[in-house]
This record gives structure tokens, sequence and C-alpha cells, in this order.
């Protein structure tokens, strides 16, 4: 056990000296006196109010630390920033800095609108816990330093409790779920499971997860999706949903919009579960009085499918250096102490933070080729 | 002095060749005929405003002065229609000051004022006894009570010559009796020539002038 | 202008595979169909139903009240009704659960309103826009010389009700095209509310077109194009419902005017008496709800337990000092762009009139009728490439063509149906063109300016795509901020945002109504 830990204090020592080192090199330093003044225009997501409080409170301390002014855009939808930088087309942009992931940044990068470099940059980046985490690709896209991790998504349900706990085949283990428990949940509660249409983002990934649990964590899913493949695991799905949808809320002729929707009528009682991304939502939500206490966090067996969520600068930002000041505030021990532990609860990227225990087992996520063609197929056989 | 000379009106499948007019100060015209035969068309001629159903051409000149080139606010004829159109935002009182011509002078030769204007309304609707209703809006008077608040806001401007549209038609007999020859011995009174379309033929006052359009239809 | 070519032409080449997938979509038949048979319906019930108001409370005592109680709904968000009548009348929302409550059992699944639905879409939006049209009568009546219409069919021997049917009816309808064609494209191209409470089975077509038009691929770029165009064609099919509407009503009403047989609609218009109370209920409790909400409360809170319920202002402390600024920009951009866009109405309205010729309407809805996303997108484009500042003088100016569109409605039959006698009788007290328009024509229309003022004013405060995309986030407003935050379903603090952003229409259609009560257009006639 003390064995096994060794190499990971030793590996963050290192990290850290390099961040350090980093951070007192003059290229840093030059890029500190540069941002000082600067006000940085932070495109994000606007509707956690967690999330929200926590840029409030960064903003607060990168002002007084660095002088820099950090100023949140909140947008319903991140698509927003992507369409204003495809209208900017690389000229001056008027964003500096922008939360991002999957599709969004793979059109980003490939239209070279992003800012290169900036693992190299910024000194924190040293700190991410790249061996520990799966933080070099995104989506299945590399990420080649034209993003920053800056937390962590894990994929799982919060429930009524009474919902999965069925003694079917054994009792359900270490808040462990299978497609099968699901179903036969469905079979006991018919009206009170549900999950949000995809192509959504967190509906489709439930049904990657589905899809790993039903064909065994098949190989192939790991692959390009070739006809074959398709051919072989899809049916294996689609025959799941054919016998789960009669079984779900509004019998699958209507489906929640979006996760956030979902959690709303697990909190208004009209459904027993909900999808998650960050695996704290559940303490979170009870802390707040918004879940009751008997609610409960549940992964799939195979593993939580894990990405992570980025930080990128476009390349036309007018305050590069006030952003690379920001994301490197937020990768910060600080930083990353305060998302965890404050309302947001999201996991940390570093390695001097990683907390095994608090992590859940991860799923390594599908090949980027089986996204769409999920998608598709869904809408093909369920859209409409 | 109001002459109206070879003057035609063109209609549907008509015209009117109409005999020359010629009023003097405080007399007046009726004109009576079928509908359709353009008497308010030609009203709105005299006016200024130019006709819509019809064609009207023929020479006015009020006190030896040519119209028929000069603007309708120009022309200083007033209008008097059945509905008389009080301005509804405004009181009576201020309706009457709205017509009070602008240049309006005091012994002294000055402009008068605000309060000036409106003791000079006052004394207007005083002159009939209807100062009652100075502060009310429109829709608080009777009919009667608007057919003679629109002729002292009709008179208040000074007009040079009338107009009159049915202008009692809304009313029932008998306040049309007393309030029309009320109507006619203030216009004598002042001097204003008038002309007054009307449908009632029978109920013409003996001193009036009279043309039945009818008289004058020729068909194409 | 520009922008809008650049926003709507294709980014990609258009093939004929694109059509071909865009018509294989699957759904995207139903989508097409529901979304026609919403858009078209809910304005034109709301439009029903509000004559029926309009016509019961006119001339009685309680239209003052009225006119005052429509403001608070009026103000309220679309999105905030629809989440307020999901909350309390769904299938095992608030309503059903408490009444079942008191005997302790529980609401059975079927009754209430199904969560996400055509039918509870076609509510929610007939209900909101109920005070939009009867703001519009309001405004038209002013112009219109009802009372004696109404007098005269008396004098034929026909009832009151009938009457209004038969005369008032048909000069109403014909009136309030713009409005219903607003309505009705506004319905149509809805994204928030047909995400929350529209079917997804398959979804809405404005949230198809959505997600084509954020997705990046070529592919979906392509199909956005083909989207937009449908969209354009699905708005002219609308137009088309109009008038064909308009058409078969008159028609009716024409025979039944001939032939003297009774109207059935009349048994309903008297269901409509006592509207106001139901009225007010129903936008006090959504109020309510949404003021519990901000406090904290929750379902894990049962109102009836012995638990005390612990209310907390603490997250109206918290996000005050948040709001001051964007609220401050949306006072102050709304204001601008509501009197600059009112401005502009007028002197359209009465160029056309000095010219004798009035454009077609949709060339002056335009902002409305067109593709919003699409449309901004391309304002986007000019904006960055003329190196425009993030100013809010931009924001004003994105704003302008909405607040223009929506003041013309609003006027446009108030100016046009002015009695014109009004401003010869002037002109024969010696007054000159611009004395007329300003002494007579103006003054009698400033009720219906004030309604027009208001809501442009609301329309500006409502603006989230163009104040976002021009205003690059320098410019925040109440409304960037609430829309964001709703995006995350959070059932308290959307509430806080939600009445914040209420507040303004609010006090703007209040004001309205109060002050326009004390002028007087023309056929003001009060109840004597």
């Amino acid at each position: 056990m003390l064995a096994s830990l060794m190499p990971l204090a030793h590996g963050q020592e290192t990290q850290r000296d390099n961040a350090a080192n980093m951070t007192a090199s003059p290229q840093w330093q030059k890029i500190l006196s540069d941002a000082r003044g600067e006000t940085v225009y932070f495109y994000a997501w606007g509707g956690s109010k967690p999330v929200n409080d926590y840029l409030r409170w960064a903003a607060k301390e990168i002002a007084s630390r660095y002088k820099v002014r950090l100023r949140h855009v909140k947008v319903a939808d991140i698509s927003e920033a992507v369409s204003r930088l495809k209208a900017e087309s690389g000229k001056q942009s008027a964003i500096d800095l922008l939360w991002i992931n999957g599709e969004n940044f793979s059109f980003l990068k490939q239209q070279e609108l992003l800012l290169g470099n900036l693992w190299s940059s910024i000194p924190n980046s040293a700190m991410l816990a790249v061996q520990a985490l799966s933080l070099q690709n995104d989506f299945g896209v590399p990420i080649d330093g034209f993003e920053v991790p800056w937390g962590v998504g894990q994929f799982n349900m919060i429930a009524n409790p009474n919902i999965f706990n069925l003694n079917i085949a054994g009792k359900v283990n270490d808040s462990k779920i299978t497609p099968t428990i699901i179903l036969k949940a469905a079979q006991q509660y018919p009206n009170r499971i549900s999950y949000p249409r995809p192509p959504e983002f967190h509906g489709t990934t439930f049904l990657k997860q589905l899809l790993v649990g039903l064909s065994h964590n098949d190989k192939r899913l790991f692959e390009y999706a070739t006809p074959e493949a398709q051919a072989k695991l899809l049916p294996l799905l689609w025959d799941y949903l054919d016998q789960l949808h009669p079984l779900i809320w509004q019998q699958g002729r209507a489906f929640p919009s979006s996760n956030t929707e979902q959690l709303s009528l697990l909190q208004q009682n009209k459904l027993d579960m909900a999808v998650s991304f960050n695996p704290n939502q559940l303490i979170k939500e009870q802390q707040e009085k918004r879940l009751p206490p008997s609610a409960q966090r549940f992964h799939f067996a195979q593993g939580a499918i894990t990405n992570s969520h980025n930080l990128a600068i476009p390349k036309g930002a007018q305050s590069p250096a006030g952003a690379k000041v920001v994301i490197n505030f937020l990768l910060s021990e600080d930083a990353q102490k305060q998302k965890l532990n404050g309302s947001w609860g999201d996991p940390t990227v570093i390695t001097p933070l990683l907390d095994p225990a608090s992590t859940l087992p991860s799923q390594q996520e599908l090949h980027s080729s089986w996204q769409q063609v999920i998608e598709e197929q869904w809408q093909q056989k369920y859209g409409a | 002095m109001f002459r109206i000379n070879n003057c035609q009106i063109s209609i549907e499948n008509g015209c009117i060749e109409l005999p020359d007019i010629c009023l003097d100060s405080g007399e007046l015209l009726v004109l009576t005929g079928p509908s359709g035969m353009g008497k308010s068309t030609f009203l709105h001629w005299l006016l200024g405003d130019s006709p819509k159903h019809a064609k009207v051409s023929g020479e006015i000149t009020l006190n030896m002065k040519p119209l028929n080139s000069v603007k309708i606010e120009q022309r200083r004829i007033g209008l008097l229609m059945q509905d008389v159109h009080l301005f509804p935002h405004l009181t009576v009182l201020d309706n009457i000051c709205f017509a009070l011509p602008a240049n309006l002078k005091n012994e002294n030769g000055k402009k008068l004022s605000k309060n000036q204007r409106r003791d000079t309304a006052l004394a207007l609707l005083k002159e009939i006894n209807l100062d009652y209703v100075a502060q009310h809006y429109v829709e608080q008077l009777s009919g009667g009570e608007r057919s003679r608040v629109g002729l002292v806001r009709a008179l208040a401007n000074k007009p040079e010559a009338l107009l009159m549209d049915e202008p009692f038609a809304a009313l029932d007999p008998n306040t049309c009796m007393q309030v029309s020859l009320w109507a006619f011995s203030q216009l004598q009174s002042r001097g204003v020539p008038s002309i007054m379309v009307s449908h009632d033929i029978n109920n013409i006052p003996p001193q009036a002038q009279h043309i039945d359009l009818a008289d004058f239809y020729r068909s194409l | 202008m520009f922008g809008i070519i650049v926003g709507l032409w294709p980014s990609v080449a258009i093939s004929w595979r694109d059509l071909i997938e865009f018509f294989t979509y699957n759904g995207i038949a139903t989508s097409v169909l529901s979304t026609l048979f919403v858009s078209l319906t809910a304005p034109l019930v709301a439009l029903y139903i509000s004559f029926m108001v309009y016509s019961q409370y006119r001339f009685n005592p309680r239209w003052q009240a009225l006119e005052k109680r429509l403001a608070p709904l009026l103000s309220l968000p679309h999105l905030a009704v629809a989440l307020g009548l999901v909350y309390l009348f769904s299938s095992g929302g608030l309503l059903w659960s408490s009444l079942w409550g008191i005997f302790g059992a529980t609401a059975p699944q079927w009754l209430g309103l199904p969560h996400k639905s055509l039918v509870t879409l076609l509510l929610a939006m007939s209900i909101k826009e109920v005070p939009f049209f009867l703001l519009i009568f309001s405004a038209l009546g002013r112009q219109l010389p009802i009372k004696s219409w109404l007098l005269q069919g008396r004098a034929l021997g026909y009832r009151e009700i009938t009457s209004w049917w038969l005369l008032v009816f048909p000069v109403l309808l014909k009136h309030s095209r713009l409005a219903l064609l607003a309505a009705m494209a506004y319905t149509l191209s809805v994204l928030d509310i047909a995400l929350l409470v529209g079917p997804n089975i398959p979804e809405l077509y404005a949230v198809v077109l959505y997600n084509w038009q954020t997705g990046f691929t070529v592919d979906e770029q392509a199909l956005a194009f083909v989207g937009n165009l449908v969209l354009i064609v699905m708005l002219s099919i609308l137009i088309a419902g109009i008038y064909t509407h308009e058409w078969w009503a008159v028609r009716n009403l024409r025979h039944h005017a001939i032939r003297r047989t009774s109207l059935k609609i009349i048994r309903v218009s008297r269901l409509f008496s006592h509207w106001l109370g139901l009225f007010s209920l129903l936008t006090l409790s959504i109020l309510i709800t949404f003021l519990i909400w901000s406090l904290g409360w929750n379902n894990q809170q049962n109102m009836l337990s012995t638990t005390p319920i612990d209310w907390s202002f603490g997250l109206w402390r918290d996000e005050w000092f948040f709001m001051r600024g964007p609220l401050l920009n949306s006072l102050y951009i709304a204001l601008v762009s509501s009197i600059v866009g009112v401005l502009t109405t007028l002197l359209a309205l009465e160029l056309q009139r000095q010219a004798k010729r009035y454009l077609p309407d949709y060339i002056w809805l335009m902002a409305i009728l067109l593709p919003q996303l699409s449309m901004v997108y391309g304002w986007q484009i000019s904006h960055t490439a003329l190196n425009g500042s993030y100013h809010t003088g931009w924001v004003v100016i994105s704003h302008l063509p909405f607040t223009f569109a929506y003041s013309y409605l609003v006027l446009r039959g108030p100016f046009q149906s002015l009695d014109r006698h009004y401003e010869l009788v002037a002109a024969s007290f010696g007054c000159s063109y611009w004395q007329q328009f300003w002494k007579v024509r103006l003054m009698l229309l400033r009720p219906a300016m004030l309604s027009a003022l208001a809501i442009a004013f609301s329309v500006s405060v409502a603006q989230y795509i163009p104040t976002l995309m021009i205003g690059a986030g320098r410019v925040s407003t109440i409304t960037t901020e609430a829309v964001a935050i709703a995006s995350g379903n959070e059932q308290s603090i959307t509430a806080v945002y939600m009445l914040v952003q209420a507040s303004l229409p609010f006090v703007a259609f209040f004001v309205a109504s109060v002050v326009s009560q004390r002028l007087r257009g023309s056929f003001d006639v009060s109840h004597q």
C-alpha cells in the first residue's frame, strides 16, 4: 500500500517543482506583468449558480493577486461563443477565454481558431494529473495544448434509494448498477425513469454507458465504428431500449430536454432518477436541501465515463496574457481546492489534490465515431 | 361676399352644372338633393379638401379674393359636420381656444396670453349660456350641446364663410328646430355667409336661398 | 440589411443530398406540422379569447381594473408563464397534489397537464398572448367608433353581444393582422418554451433548427440553411392562414348577419364575463410560485408538514449586488430603443401617408419574421467586419428593428383608422399641415403611442440573442443574465432573475395603463 503510493507522492513533488520553476521563469513573469490591468472576458455557461458563485470568488482573488479583471460572460449555450468566433474568423476577438469541450473544441481546433501551446506556457499545467486521468484527449480529439483541462466529469446517476435497491441477482453492490437493474426498476416503478433526449450530451452518454454494459465492454467500442461493429453491437442497445421505453416517464413519448431539467423533475418528485457528470452533485444538492438525505449516487458497474471540461483561449483574444494568468490561477491548488470543496464540488485535475477515494472508477470514453452513429440511429428509431 | 361661378360637379354617370352662387354677408344657402348627388363633395371642394368620389370644377371667390389655389388652412372657411368632431383630447373650453385665430390681439394690439385666450373663449360660451360645460369633455355633452359648442367653435375662428354638412340631422326634431333657429340667427348677426347641406326640404328657413341639385342634373 | 443577407446566406455549398437528408430526417414532417399547428392555433385562440373578454369588459366599469391587471402577465417572460403553469397544473403538480394532499391521498397520474406536449405548449402560449391582444384591442378601440356601431346595431334590433360579433369583430380582426402575425412568428421560432414544455418526440421545428444552426459541421450548416428556408415557407403558410381565417370568419359572420341566425359563439362569450377574476387568480398564483421559489422553497419542504420551512432572503441579498448593473443597462437600452423605435414608426407611417402608398407589412415586420439566430449572426459578422466597438449604442441599434416592428404593429391600426375629419377641422381653423400633425394626430394617438412604447420597451428588455451577440458580454442586461441562468433549471435562482426581469416591463405597462387612462384619444368614451 505504502509502496504503491510512493511514486505518486514523488511524482507530485516533481510536478509542483516544475510548476514553481516555470512560474519563476522570465517568460511567465513577462506574462504576469503584461496581464496587469487587463480585463479577461470569460465566456462560460451561466446556468449553474454554484459555478457562477465560484467564478465570482475567482474574480475577486484574481483581481487582488494579479490585478487582472475577470468578467464572466454568461451564456445559455456555449455554442453562442463558438458562433461568435466563427463570425470573427480569427480576427480580433471579443472573447479572451472560453469553457468548452467535445464537439465545440473539435470544431474550433480544426478551424484553427484557438491559441496553441497553452500547456507549455502556463506553469500550473505542469501539475495536471495526466497519469491518473485521461486528460490528453477531449472526446477522442487530441488536446495538443489548445485547451487546458479545468475539471473532470464522471457520469453518474442520482436516484431515490428504493428504486434500484432491488434484490435482483444479489444485492446492488456499492451503488453499481447495470442495464438489467435499470430495466427491472422500470418494471417495478413505471413512469419514474427517464434520460435526457439525445443528442443532448448527457443523454448520449447514458446510451453509451448502456451500450458498454450490454456488450460487456466490447473492445470494438473503442475503435472506429465500422459497419460490421455497428451491426453487431447496436442491436443490443436498441433491443434493450425497445423494452425500456414503454416503462419510462411518459412512455418514452417525451424526454427531459437536458440533465438540468431532469434534475429539477427529480427535485419535484416527478422522476426517481437523474443523470449527472458531477460526481459530487448529490452531496451538494443535499447540502442545499434540494434532494432528500436518502437519495443515492449510482454509477455503471463497468465504471463511469470520464472526461474533462476545459479552458481555451481564442487566437484573436485581446488579453491573451490575462487569460493565461486566469487559467494558471484556476489550475492552482487554492482554486482547485475551492472548486472541489465549495458549492460546486467539481473534481480536481491536478495531482497534488488527487484523492483516489473520491473519484469513481473510470470507464474509457468510446471512440468518437460512435457518438454520431448512436445519435443518428436513436433519432431514426425513437426520434419521432 | 361669397361667389361660386361656373361650377360643375361630375359624378358617376352624370354631371351637375350649378347656377352661379352669390352670398352676401349673413346670407344662407341651403343645398338639397338626393344622396349620391355630390352635396358633401361639393362642400369639401369648397373647403379645399380634394374630394375622392367626384370631380368638381369652378371658380370660388371670397371677399373678392380667388380661392382655388389657396390651401385649406388659408381659406378662412369654417366647417360644421353632423358629428362636429370636437377634439376628444381637449375640454370644451380648449376646443374653442384651439379655434381662436392665432394672432388674436387685445385692445393694445398685443397678442393674447394663454389666460386671455381662455377668457375670450369662456366669454363666447357665456353668450349662449353654455359656460357650465367649459371643463367638460366631448363624451360628457348631450347631442344638442355638442352641436351648439361646435358652432361656437366654428365661429370663434372668425371664418369668412361657413359650410355646414347636415349639422343638426342627428338631433331629435325638437332640439333640431331649436338649435337650427339659434344657429341661423347667430350666423346672420355675425354676417357670415354660409352654405348648408340638408336632406330636409321642409325645414328651410324663409330668408334662405335654396338650390336643389336634382334640378341641375344631366345624365351622360 | 447587408447583415441579413450575410446571415441567411449558406456558408457551405448546398447539394441535392442535403435536401434529401433534410426531408428524410426522421420526424421532420410531424415537426413541421405540429409546429405549424401550434403557431396558427395558439395566437388565434388567444385572439378569440381576447375579443370575448374585450366585448364583455369594454363598456363595463371593470375595464380600467382589467387594463391595470394586464401588466403583470404582460411583463412576465413567456418562459416564466410556461414554468408556472407546468409547476402548478401538470400531473403531479402543486395544485392537484395539494388538493389530494388535504385528504391524504395522491393525485392520479392522468390528472393535469402533460409535462411536455402540444396541448401544454398551446395552452401556455395562448394564455400568455391574451393580454397582448387585449392591449392591441385597447389601442385600436380608442380610434374606432365602436360605441356608435353598437348603437346602430341595437337600432336594427340586434343584441349588443351580437353586434360585437357582427360589426366590431371583422374590423378588429382586420386591424389585428400584424399582431397575429407577430404572435405566430414568435410561436414558430420560440426555443426555450419549446424545449421546456413542447413535445420532443419528435422535437418542435424550432428546436430541430437550433440544433443544426449551432452544430458546426458542414452537414449541419447545410441542413440549417435548408431549415431557414423552410422556416420562411412556414411563415408564408401562416400568413396565408391569417388571411384564410379572416376570409372564413368574415364570410361566416356575414351569413349570420344576412340570415339573422343566432351565433353559437355568443354562448361561449358569456363565459368570459368572469375572466378578470380567473385571470387575476392565475397571475397571482404564478407570481406567488415564483416568489416562494425565490425564497428558497422547494419540494423537499412540505407545506403541510410540521417542520418549519426555512425561508431565506439570502439569494435576493447575494444576487442584488450583481443585478444592479445589468438592470440599469436594460433600463437604459430599453428606454432609448423603445423611444427611437416609436419615433421611427411614426416617421414611417407619416411618410407612407404622405406618399399615399403603404408598403406591404411584412417589410416593416421583417425583424420579427426572419429567423432571428441567422439574422443576428449576419449582423454580428457585419459588426465585426466594421470593427464596431462593443458599445451600448450598438446594442441599442441591434434592438431597434425589433422595437420598431412591434411599435409599428401596435400603431399602424390606430394611425390609419384615425378619423381624418379632425385634421380637416383643424385645417379649417388655419392649422398648417405640421400643426395638424402635432396638435391633433399625435395628441389623439397618445394612448396608442403609450401602448406601443410599453410593448417596445418590453420587447427590448426581452432581447437575448442580439444583446449577447452584439454586446459581446461587455453589455450585460438583466435578460442576458436571466436567460443564461434559466438554462440551468435551478428553480430558486431562476425565479429571482425572472421576477427582476419582469419588473422593468411591469413598470412600463403599469405606467402606460395608468397614464393612458388619464389621456383622451378619439372615441375614448368612458362608461357613462
